[in-house]
C-alpha cells in the first residue's frame, strides 16, 4: 500500500460560505512520480495545497500522506512529516539573507530551543553547524551558491523563486507542493527549472506540480491532472490530458481564445 | 545548468560570514560591558554635587531596564509582536519579592526575585496563550487592556499588595521598607553595589539574547514576524514560538521589576502603570527595534535624558532655569521622539549611529584618495 | 454565511435577554437607586458611543486604529473651558468653534504623520498614534495645568424627577448630540458617493480608486470626521465630569472598548456598545468597590477581543487584521 501511494486524496471537498472551491476531488499519488495539476484560474488549485498543508481544514473528506491521517494537523506537523510547499506570491522573510532563508527551512529538522540555543550547548552547536552545511547545500543544487550573502528580497525575481524552492528542499521533504514556480521566469530559466525537477524526481522525491506554464507541465510530470471549477476533469499521462475533449473545451479551448 | 556549475568554486573555506558576525557581537559585549564597568571611576571623577547628577545611580535605573528592554526587543523588534503591558509584568517581579520578602522577614531576597520571574513567567503564558492569537491593532489593545488590569489590581487588592500606598507602608508588616537584595549573605545595599551586580546580569542577558537571536530559535522569530503562513510552512509552530518569546519577555521584566523592588525599596501601583509600558516601548523604538544593542543605547538615553535636561540650567549659563521642572516636559518629549523615530529613524539611534560612521569612514577614504590624486597630479 | 447569520441572531437575542434582566434585576432590587444607575450609565455611555464612532469611522476607512482618539475629547472638553469659560464666547460660538479647533488638528495630524507612514507596518502605525496622544496630553498639562477645570452646563442644573431619579438637563445634550451624530454618520457613510466610496476603499483601494477617490483622501475625511466626534463629545461631557489634561486616555480606551464591543467599523454598534458597556460599568461602579469600575470595560475588552472580535453586530469581516 504505501509504496505504491505515499498520498492519498479522497473525497476531499472544501465549501467557502456555500461555494465549493473543491468538490470531491480524490487523488492518488505515487512516490517518485511528478504529478502536475493544471486548471484555469479559480479552478481551486491552490485551495487544495492549503488543504493538504493543513492551512484549510476541508468540510468533507480525507488526506493519508504515508497512511496518516493529516485533517486536523497543524501546518508545521505537516511540514515535519516531510510535506512541504511553495507558495504563488513570493513570500521569502525579510531582512535575511540567501542563506538565513534557506537555514529557516532546516527548521522542522532540527530541535534546540530557548534554553540550548541561548547557552549554546554542544548538541545546539553541532545543529547550527549543519544547518549551515545544509542550507550551503541545497543553495548550490539551485544555482544560488555564490548569493549566500546577499539579502534575500534583493535578488532578481527568478532567483527568489529559486531561493524558494531551495528553502523548501532544505526541510528534506518526501513531497513537494509547487505553486505556480515558473511564473515570472524567463525561458532559460523555466528550462533550468526543468532540469532541476526532473533530477529531484530521479533522486526519488514526490513533485506535485501546479503550473500555468504547460511546456513545463507537460514535460516533466509523469502524470497531469485537470481541475475545473474544483472537479478534476480529467486525468493521465500528459499525451492522454491534451487530446481529452473536455480539457480542450474547459480549459485548452478558453486558452486558445 | 550553467549556474550550477559556476557555484563549484564556491568560497568555502573562508570563514562563514554569521561567525564572524557573532563573534563581533561577543567583541561588542565585551567592549561595551567593560566600558559601562568603568562608569563609576566616571562618577568618582565628576561627583555628583558638581554636575549635578549621579550617575551611578541612574545607571542602576538604566541596568534595570534593560532586561525589560531585552525582553521586549525580542517580542516586538524581532517576533514582531506587540505589547503595551509589560510595565504589568514588571510590577508582578516587583509584588511578588516584596510581599515575599516583607511578610515573611526570613524569606530570602534571591529567592523573592526568582518567585517573581517565575510568577510572571505563569501568568505570561496564562495570558500569552489566548491573546497571541490576536494580531497588529487587537493585540494591541489587548495588551494595553490586562496591563491596566494589572494596576487596578495592584491598587484594589489592598489586603495583598497596601494598595494605593503600596509596600511596606499599607501592608501591616514590621519592616519599613523592603530588604536590600542579599545573595549569599552579602547585601547590595548601595547604589554602587547594585549597579555592578545589574550590569554584570544585564551583560549575561544579553549574550544569551544574542545566542537565541543568532539561532534556529531566533531565525523563526524572524521568520514568523516577516510571514506567518511562510513560517508555518517551514514547520515553525508559530503559536508556541510567540508564546515562548512572550513568556521569556514577561520573565525578563519581572526579573528587572524585583530588583526595582529591592533597590527603590518601597513599590506601589504608579511604577507600574500604562505611561511606564509605553516608556518601556518607547526605549525600544528609540534605540532600534530588531535591533539588541539599540535597545541598550535606548534605555541608557531616555533614562539619562531627564537627568540632563534638568542639569543643563547649571552646566550651561543662560539655559533658562525652568528646564529643573523637566518632569513637567518629559512626556511631551517622549511622545515627539515615538513620532519622529517611527517617522524619519524608523531603525533607532543604533542603526543612525552605525550609518553615521560609515558615512564618516567613506568620506574619510574620499577625501583621502582625493588628496592621494592630487599628490599624483602634482608629479 | 447562512450559519453565521444565525449565530449572529441567537448573539443579539442573548444579548437582548442579558441586558433586560440586568436593567429588570437592577430596577428590581435597587429601586430608583437602580433607576439612577441605568439613567447615569446612558449618559456616559453615550458618550463612549460617540469616542467609539470616531474609531470605527478610521478603522473602516483606512484600517487603522487611532490610540489617540481620546485626546480629541479632552481637547474639546479643555477648549471648550478656554472659549466657552474664560473668553466668554456665546454657547453656539464658543461649541463650533472648539470644533473646528480640535478638527484642524486632526487633519494636521493625519498629513504630518499618518499620511506619509501609509504604506508601513502597523506597528509603526501604531507607535505614531500613540506618541501623539502623549505628546498632546503633555502639551495639554503645559497649557491648562493638571487641575481639573469646570464647564457650566448648557441649560442650567436645575435636575428632573423621574420616577425618584434625577436627571440633569446635561444628559439630554448628550443624548441628543449623540443621537444626530449617529444619524449623521449614518447617512454619510450610507448615503454619500464620497462616504460609500471611503468604505470601498479600505476594502479594496484599486476599485475605490476607480470610482475617483484615493485612500490619501479617505484617510483625511476620516480623520478629520473623528476629530469632530471626539471634540464634540469632549465638550458635551465636560459639564458633567470635569475636564482635565489626563481625560482622554480613559475616554480613549473606553470608547475603543465600546466600538469592539459593537462591532468595530460600524456606527450602530458603536452606539449598542457605548451604551452597554456605560450602563454595564456604572452598574458595577454601584455594587462593587469603585476601584473595579474601570476593569469592567477591560476585561470585556479582552473577552470580546478573545472570543468574538467581530462585537455583536459586527460581521467576521475585517477580523483577521
Amino acid at each position: 500500500m504505501s509504496e505504491t501511494r505515499i498520498l492519498e486524496i479522497s473525497g476531499v471537498t472544501k465549501l467557502f460560505g456555500g461555494l465549493a472551491a473543491l468538490k470531491d476531488v480524490s487523488l492518488e499519488v505515487a512516490p517518485g512520480e511528478i504529478k502536475g495539476i493544471i486548471g484555469p484560474n479559480g479552478a481551486g488549485k491552490t485551495t487544495l495545497f492549503d488543504v493538504l498543508t493543513g492551512i484549510l481544514t476541508p468540510t468533507e473528506g480525507r488526506v493519508l500522506f504515508k497512511g496518516r491521517d493529516l485533517i486536523g494537523m497543524r501546518p508545521d506537523q505537516i511540514t515535519a512529516m516531510g510535506m512541504i510547499r511553495t507558495f504563488q506570491t513570493i513570500q521569502l522573510f525579510a531582512g535575511m539573507t540567501v542563506l538565513e532563508n534557506a537555514m529557516v527551512g532546516c527548521h522542522s529538522q532540527t530541535r534546540s530551543g530557548f534554553l540550548a540555543t541561548s547557552l549554546r550547548t554542544p548538541g545546539a552547536r553541532r545543529e547550527e553547524k549543519e544547518i549551515i552545511e545544509d542550507a550551503h547545500a541545497v543553495l548550490k543544487e539551485v544555482g544560488l551558491g555564490t548569493r549566500a550573502h546577499e539579502t534575500g528580497t534583493n535578488l532578481p525575481y527568478g532567483q527568489q523563486r529559486m531561493l524558494e524552492l531551495a528553502r523548501a528542499l532544505a526541510s528534506r521533504p518526501e513531497i513537494l507542493l509547487l505553486d505556480e514556480p515558473a511564473a515570472g521566469l524567463n525561458q532559460y530559466e523555466t528550462g533550468e527549472l526543468s532540469e532541476l525537477l526532473s533530477g529531484l524526481r530521479d533522486r526519488g522525491l514526490t513533485i506535485l506540480l501546479v503550473e500555468h506554464d504547460m511546456g513545463l507541465v507537460m514535460s516533466v510530470s509523469d502524470e497531469v491532472v485537470v481541475l475545473d471549477y474544483g472537479e478534476i476533469i480529467a486525468q493521465g499521462s500528459p499525451e492522454d490530458v491534451q487530446n481529452d475533449p473536455r480539457v480542450i473545451e474547459a480549459y485548452l479551448g478558453i486558452e486558445a481564445d | 545548468m550553467a549556474g550550477r556549475k559556476a557555484s563549484r568554486c564556491d568560497v568555502e573555506r573562508k570563514e562563514e560570514p554569521l561567525k564572524r558576525a557573532q563573534r563581533r557581537d561577543y567583541r561588542t559585549l565585551a567592549l561595551v560591558t567593560g566600558f559601562i564597568l568603568l562608569v563609576p571611576a566616571w562618577a568618582w571623577l565628576l561627583p555628583g554635587d558638581v554636575i549635578h547628577m549621579d550617575i551611578v545611580n541612574i545607571m542602576v535605573f538604566a541596568g534595570i531596564y534593560t532586561f525589560v528592554v531585552i525582553g521586549l526587543n525580542l517580542l516586538v523588534g524581532y517576533a514582531g509582536q506587540i505589547s503595551l503591558g509589560h510595565a504589568a509584568f514588571f510590577g508582578i517581579g516587583a509584588y511578588t519579592t516584596a510581599i515575599l520578602c516583607c511578610r515573611f522577614t526570613w524569606f530570602p531576597t534571591w529567592l523573592g526575585v526568582l518567585a517573581g520571574v517565575a510568577v510572571a513567567g505563569l501568568i505570561g503564558w496564562l495570558v500569552g496563550v489566548p491573546v497571541l492569537r490576536l494580531k497588529g491593532h487587537y493585540l494591541a489593545m489587548a495588551t494595553l487592556g490586562l496591563g491596566e488590569i494589572a494596576v487596578i489590581l495592584f491598587a484594589e487588592l489592598k489586603g495583598l499588595t497596601g494598595g494605593t500606598i503600596g509596600i511596606p507602608q499599607g501592608l501591616n508588616v514590621k519592616v519599613s521598607q523592603i530588604p536590600a537584595l542579599s545573595i549569599f549573605g552579602f547585601d547590595f545595599d548601595t547604589d554602587l553595589k547594585l549597579f555592578f551586580l545589574v550590569w554584570v546580569l544585564a551583560a549575561v542577558v544579553m549574550l544569551l539574547s544574542i545566542n537565541i537571536i543568532r539561532s534556529r530559535v531566533g531565525r523563526s522569530l524572524r521568520a514568523l514576524h516577516s510571514s506567518e503562513v511562510a513560517a508555518d510552512a517551514m514547520g515553525v509552530d508559530t503559536s508556541r514560538q510567540k508564546t515562548r518569546v512572550f513568556v521569556l519577555s514577561a520573565m525578563l521584566a519581572a526579573f528587572g521589576g524585583a530588583i526595582f523592588a529591592h533597590f527603590q525599596r518601597y513599590i506601589n501601583p504608579e511604577s507600574f502603570v500604562l505611561s511606564v509600558s509605553i516608556l518601556f516601548i518607547t526605549m525600544v523604538v528609540v534605540g532600534g527595534m530588531g535591533n539588541l544593542w539599540g535597545g541598550v543605547v535606548g534605555v541608557i538615553t531616555l533614562t539619562f535624558l531627564p537627568s540632563i535636561i534638568q542639569a543643563l540650567p547649571y552646566w550651561i549659563p543662560g539655559v533658562p532655569s525652568g528646564l529643573m521642572n523637566f518632569s513637567n516636559y518629559s512626556l511631551m518629549l517622549y511622545g515627539a521622539l515615538l513620532v519622529v523615530f517611527v517617522m524619519f529613524m524608523p531603525q533607532g539611534i543604533a542603526a543612525g549611529l552605525s550609518k553615521a560612521a560609515a558615512y564618516g569612514e567613506n568620506r574619510f577614504k574620499q577625501l583621502r584618495d582625493r588628496a592621494g590624486a592630487r599628490k599624483y597630479e602634482g608629479h | 454565511m447562512a450559519r453565521r447569520e444565525v449565530s449572529r441572531k441567537t448573539l443579539l437575542t442573548v444579548t437582548a435577554v442579558f441586558i433586560a434582566a440586568v436593567a429588570g434585576l437592577t430596577l428590581a432590587l435597587k429601586g430608583s437607586t437602580g433607576l439612577q444607575w441605568i439613567v447615569s450609565g446612558l449618559t456616559v455611555g453615550s458618550i463612549y458611543a460617540l469616542v467609539a464612532m470616531g474609531f470605527s469611522v478610521i478603522y473602516s476607512s483606512t484600517r487603522v486604529i487611532n490610540f489617540a482618539q481620546g485626546e480629541f475629547s479632552m481637547l474639546g472638553g479643555m477648549l471648550m473651558y478656554s472659549i466657552y469659560m474664560r473668553a466668554g464666547l456665546p454657547l453656539p460660538l464658543a461649541f463650533l468653534v472648539s470644533v473646528l479647533i480640535v478638527t484642524l488638528i486632526g487633519a494636521g495630524l493625519e498629513r504630518a504623520t499618518i499620511h506619509p507612514l501609509r504604506n508601513q507596518s502597523v506597528i509603526s502605525v501604531i507607535i505614531v498614534t500613540i506618541g501623539l496622544a502623549i505628546f498632546i496630553r503633555a502639551t495639554a498639562k503645559l497649557i491648562w495645568g493638571s487641575e481639573p477645570v469646570k464647564v457650566a452646563s448648557f441649560t442650567g442644573d436645575k435636575p428632573l424627577r423621574f420616577l425618584g431619579a434625577s436627571i440633569v438637563p446635561q444628559s439630554f445634550w448628550v443624548f441628543g448630540l449623540t443621537l444626530l451624530a449617529f444619524v449623521l454618520v449614518f447617512l454619510f457613510f450610507d448615503r454619500t458617493l464620497l462616504g460609500k466610496g471611503m468604505r470601498a476603499a479600505a476594502a479594496n483601494p484599486d476599485a475605490a480608486s476607480l470610482m475617483g477617490i484615493s485612500s490619501s483622501t479617505s484617510s483625511l475625511v476620516a480623520w478629520t470626521m473623528a476629530a469632530a466626534l471626539g471634540a464634540a463629545a469632549g465638550i458635551v461631557i465636560a459639564p458633567i465630569n470635569f475636564a482635565y489634561y489626563y481625560a482622554g486616555t480613559m475616554l480613549g480606551l473606553k470608547g475603543f472598548t465600546a466600538a469592539i464591543l459593537g462591532g468595530l467599523g460600524s456606527a450602530s454598534g458603536a452606539v449598542v456598545g457605548g451604551l452597554l458597556l456605560g450602563v454595564l460599568e456604572t452598574i458595577v461602579a454601584g455594587v462593587f468597590p469603585s476601584g473595579y469600575k474601570s476593569a469592567v470595560a477591560f476585561v470585556i475588552l479582552i473577552l470580546v477581543l478573545l472570543i468574538r472580535p467581530e462585537g455583536l453586530l459586527g460581521r467576521s469581516e475585517g477580523v483577521k487584521v
